[in-house]
């Protein structure tokens, strides 16, 4: 009975989510609203107008820079909701204060390819991040490379030696890189353009803009990547 | 030969996720997901999304898959 119900209630729910994805233009038709308005603006003009060849990071950080700064700033509260449930959870318990690394064993196969091929991803999140505004790529992705690299580092060489590459100190300042970045490349623009996020306009001054959006994807890679690890490196910590 | 490929994706897509919820080990069940995730990124990829496929198989199938492992390390493998 219940799972008759269940049943003809999902269906219930499906005829109409159905019935608006019929109702969508066709993928890539050139008619639909979004592609008849604002598109052809951004692909007109935005590598000229916005500072970035790639038309995704013009978009992003540049016509709808607001937006992602309020993306920016999600993601560090985030990482502020796990550290206040993660590190209020040990303290309570008193447990976990102490603990030495996880005590994994790491086949040598793995460590050795980890430490061999690292400087190889540093290098290519550097690049993706550094890249971002002539190719697809930028602080987001290179972000979570540079995490993922941190994070694989830490299950090689173990926890205390890989937070000790960053200290405590200089982690806090990294967490909150990519909004304060933001907030930084947004208040520079209210005082000299007159606006929060104002850009540069004028054609000479087409290397401002482009220095901005290297900044802030620096900003955002860096915050991004000390964000990830941070989060894995706390829910390593309680045993 | 795009459409075909697309629609085997998709279907991979579908087949992962089944298999995510019927899996009843939750390690079986992360490995699932994050090869859900590379499907994923594919069909990112192909749809002309290079930004996004970076992105999902950076987070979805690297960082996401680690952060799930590690939730299990803290509880049970298996579930109830």
């Amino acid at each position: 009975m219940k799972r008759a119900l269940t049943a003809a209630l999902l269906v219930l729910l499906a005829l109409p989510l159905l019935y608006a994805v019929a109702q969508l233009p066709p993928h890539g038709s050139p008619s639909s609203p979004p592609y008849a308005h604002v598109s052809p603006r951004y692909l007109e003009r935005g590598p000229d107008e916005a500072g970035a060849e790639n038309v995704v990071t013009d978009v992003i950080l540049n016509y709808r820079g607001f937006d992602t700064n309020g993306e920016v700033t999600v993601i560090f509260t985030s990482l502020a909701a796990v550290l206040a449930v993660l590190l209020g959870v040990r303290k309570s318990t008193g447990e976990g204060a102490g603990v030495p690394d996880a005590v994994l064993p790491v086949s040598p196969v793995v460590s050795f390819v980890v430490r061999l091929l690292s400087p190889f991803i540093a290098l290519f999140a550097i690049y993706v991040i550094l890249n971002g505004h002539v190719s697809p790529g930028g602080g987001f992705q290179g972000g979570a490379i540079i995490g993922a690299l941190a994070i694989v580092t830490t299950v090689v060489v173990g926890r205390s030696q890989a937070e000790a590459l960053v200290p405590a100190r200089v982690r806090r300042l990294l967490q909150v890189a990519a909004p304060l970045t933001f907030v930084c490349v947004g208040i520079a623009g209210l005082l000299m353009f007159g606006d929060y996020l104002a850009f540069p306009r004028a054609a000479d001054l087409a290397w401002l803009r482009t220095a901005w959006l290297i900044a802030i994807e620096i900003g955002i890679g860096v915050g991004g990547a000390a964000i990830l690890a941070t989060i894995f490196w706390t829910m390593g910590e309680q045993e | 030969m795009s459409r075909a490929f697309d629609v085997t994706l998709l279907l991979l897509l579908i087949a992962c996720a089944l298999a995510v919820i019927r899996t009843k080990d939750l390690l079986g069940s992360v490995v699932i997901f994050s090869t859900y995730s590379l499907v994923m990124c594919l069909v990112w990829q192909h749809r002309g999304a290079p930004d996004v496929a970076m992105t999902e198989a950076a987070v979805g199938a690297g960082i996401t898959t680690v952060l799930f492992l590690v939730a299990i390390g803290k509880t049970v493998r298996r579930e109830r």
